[in-house]
């Protein structure tokens, strides 16, 4: 293997498994030899860790751009106001401009105009990036600062740190697993684009299904590969009919994951169903369906190992 | 007027918003004292217009938005001189240079539309436009409230803005003026298009369920709302999962004196209530979890005074 097989994991609705799924697939490439770097893209509110009882390590500051007005040097002519797209500084007449913080785009334009090089290119913190490791499983992963909007920024950060890794070491990581996002938007865009394979996790209700057609058209548009998970999937009963929809839209399916208190326990407790030092009902619906989902995607990858 | 904007929110997906947001509405609606408004500010995965259609597909008023702006090159006044690439004038690696034709290239999904590289050219080959980036559809919802929502364009990067569309189209609706009472269902996470949702809000409910990720969400999505000093109150879906977070939940609340509006305990109703598309109070509405949201909805209502 050159380069590793970046596989992501997304599904647009929330809270349909998106990171059960990432952390069990980490867990069984790990079981057969393979070397896994997990990746959590949801930096609004990345929790593979809780998944894996692990410890976040290795804390890294995000930076981003804020100008800062040096009052002495600033003409007060409002040029950098005036082209400011984001209204990130306000300027009063004759008065030396307030930087908005919150909304400021990062563009540095400002800086970069200033006639009388009255702006300073200052810094924020944004986020956090954290490398560590549990199940022998290594993990990146990227968090944003509460009341902080540019999660995008995170998420890049993180992709550039693998990109740093693999140049370093080209056999570092046989596999890399990305979790993203509920929603469809730039985050879990940016992941999408940059992976090999991708899974949407949905589930058979209507919402699950809405949403799903939604990611799928961004992943069409991103002309990527992908097959579904459907989670949840002996939900009322649904399953069948579900499956069939699907079908009928050329929609191709992974595998599918039956309710089970396995699983859940599995999900409070930290330990992925999959880890073998845990001790998982192998004849539990959840256990056998990860398998099978899991040698579909060997398959479906090519996996060799 | 005393009209109050309530925003629901979680921090982590699938947790219940949207059921309990279709419920309160149904409820406050019901109520001859309220006129509502109900929105859903979810804008990449809007999902409550499914529980609430609207009343005839003639009331249905939808539009483009062009909250997204993207750079275009102009070829012809561009005199190859590189400086655009060169000097860096984009941030968010959306130009780079196309050395065959000895020209720049333009990322359209990266670009973020500040102009910067139109301001910098010193031959004016950029042009700043606004491009489509979601649609507005708002309606009278079947039930007999304005539902308004709204749904990006795939690839927009404009979820924020959008979500300001959103509420401002609600304020400029002939219903608006009476309404007492705007319900916003907002999207997963505590970035842009979630403080988009609750900015201006004068309560937020955050609904969470007893899961390690469902509080570790929780008390990020407050340490958010605390940054806007806005007063919210905790729902606890699945309130009886057997979990190991039940005790740092509750210990968190006790040690926090966070309000809590209510605790609905899981119940099949909800999923079933869901697949026939409708909220659960009407549907199953003796059921336990249709009395739980009505006691939220009480003690809602006492909070913020919603009578006058």
């Amino acid at each position: 293997m050159v380069k590793p097989k970046i596989i992501c994991v997304t599904g647009g609705k929330g809270g349909t498994g998106k990171t059960v799924v990432a952390v069990n697939l980490a867990t069984m490439f790990k079981n057969k030899g393979f070397k896994v770097l997990l990746i959590d893209g949801d930096v609004e509110n990345p929790n593979t860790y809780l998944l894996l009882n692990g410890k976040l390590k290795n804390k890294t500051e995000v930076l981003y751009f804020l100008p800062k007005i040096l009052e002495d040097k600033c003409n007060k002519c409002g040029l950098c106001a005036e082209n400011c797209a984001t209204h990130a500084l306000l300027h009063i007449k004759d008065s030396i401009p307030i930087p908005i913080s919150t909304v400021c785009s990062g563009c540095k334009l400002c800086y970069k105009i200033c006639p009388t090089n009255a702006i300073e290119a200052d810094l924020k913190v944004i986020g956090w990036i954290y490398t560590s490791s549990a199940f022998n499983i290594d993990l990146f992963l990227g968090e944003l600062k509460p009341s902080e909007a540019r999660s995008a920024v995170i998420v890049k950060t993180l992709m550039k740190k693998l990109e740093e890794v693999i140049k370093i070491d080209q056999n570092k990581y046989d596999v890399v697993i990305l979790d993203t996002a509920p929603g469809a938007h730039c985050d879990v865009e940016e992941l999408i684009s940059q992976a090999d394979l991708i899974i949407p996790v949905t589930e058979p209700t209507r919402f699950g299904k809405l949403d799903l057609l939604r990611i799928i058209e961004l992943i069409n548009l991103l002309k990527r590969e992908y097959k579904v998970i459907v989670n949840r999937s002996s939900l009322l009963g649904y399953k069948d009919k579900f499956l069939l929809e699907l079908e009928e839209k050329g929609i191709e399916i992974l595998g599918d994951i039956p309710l089970d208190e396995d699983i859940v326990s599995s999900y409070c407790q930290g330990i992925p169903l999959m880890e073998i030092s845990r001790n998982s009902d192998k004849n539990g619906a959840g256990y056998k369906s990860f398998n099978e989902i899991f040698e579909n995607l060997l398959k479906w990858g090519e996996f060799l190992k | 007027m005393n009209r109050k904007k309530i925003a629901v929110i979680s921090g982590k997906g699938g947790v219940g918003k949207t059921s309990l947001v279709a419920s309160l509405a149904s409820i406050a609606h019901k109520d001859p004292f309220n006129k509502i408004i109900v929105l859903d500010c979810d804008v990449d995965a809007p999902n409550l217009a499914l529980i609430l259609p609207p009343k005839t597909k003639e009331n249905i008023v939808s539009y483009d938005t062009f909250t997204t702006k993207k750079a275009t090159f102009l070829e012809e006044k561009c005199t190859n001189c590189k400086q655009c690439y060169d000097e860096h004038f984009c941030e968010f690696g959306a130009l780079d240079w196309d050395e065959e034709n000895n020209i720049p290239i333009l990322d359209y999904l990266a670009c973020e539309g500040c102009g910067a590289c139109k301001v910098l050219c010193p031959e004016d080959a950029f042009e700043i436009n606004p491009v489509k980036s979601g649609e507005i559809i708002a309606y009278e919802a079947d039930v007999g409230f304005p539902l308004i929502y709204g749904k990006t364009k795939l690839g927009s990067t404009t979820s924020g803005l959008l979500v300001s569309e959103v509420k401002e189209h609600a304020t400029g609706l002939k219903e608006f003026n009476d309404a007492n009472l705007i319900l916003i269902d907002g999207p997963p996470g505590i970035g842009c298009p979630v403080i988009a949702t609750v900015s201006g809000s004068d309560y937020i409910i955050a609904i969470t369920e007893p899961t390690p990720s469902g509080l570790h969400d929780l008390k990020r999505a407050i340490e958010m709302v605390n940054q806007f000093n806005i007063p919210f109150g905790i729902v606890i879906n699945k309130a009886d999962l057997k979990s190991a977070s039940q005790k740092e939940l509750n210990s968190y609340i006790k040690k926090s004196s966070y309000e809590v509006l209510g605790r609905i305990n899981f119940d099949l109703s909800i999923p079933k209530a869901m697949s026939y598309a409708e909220p659960v109070v009407d549907f199953a509405p003796e059921s336990e979890s249709s009395r739980s949201i009505k006691e939220i909805y009480k003690k809602l209502y006492l909070i913020l005074s919603l009578k006058n």
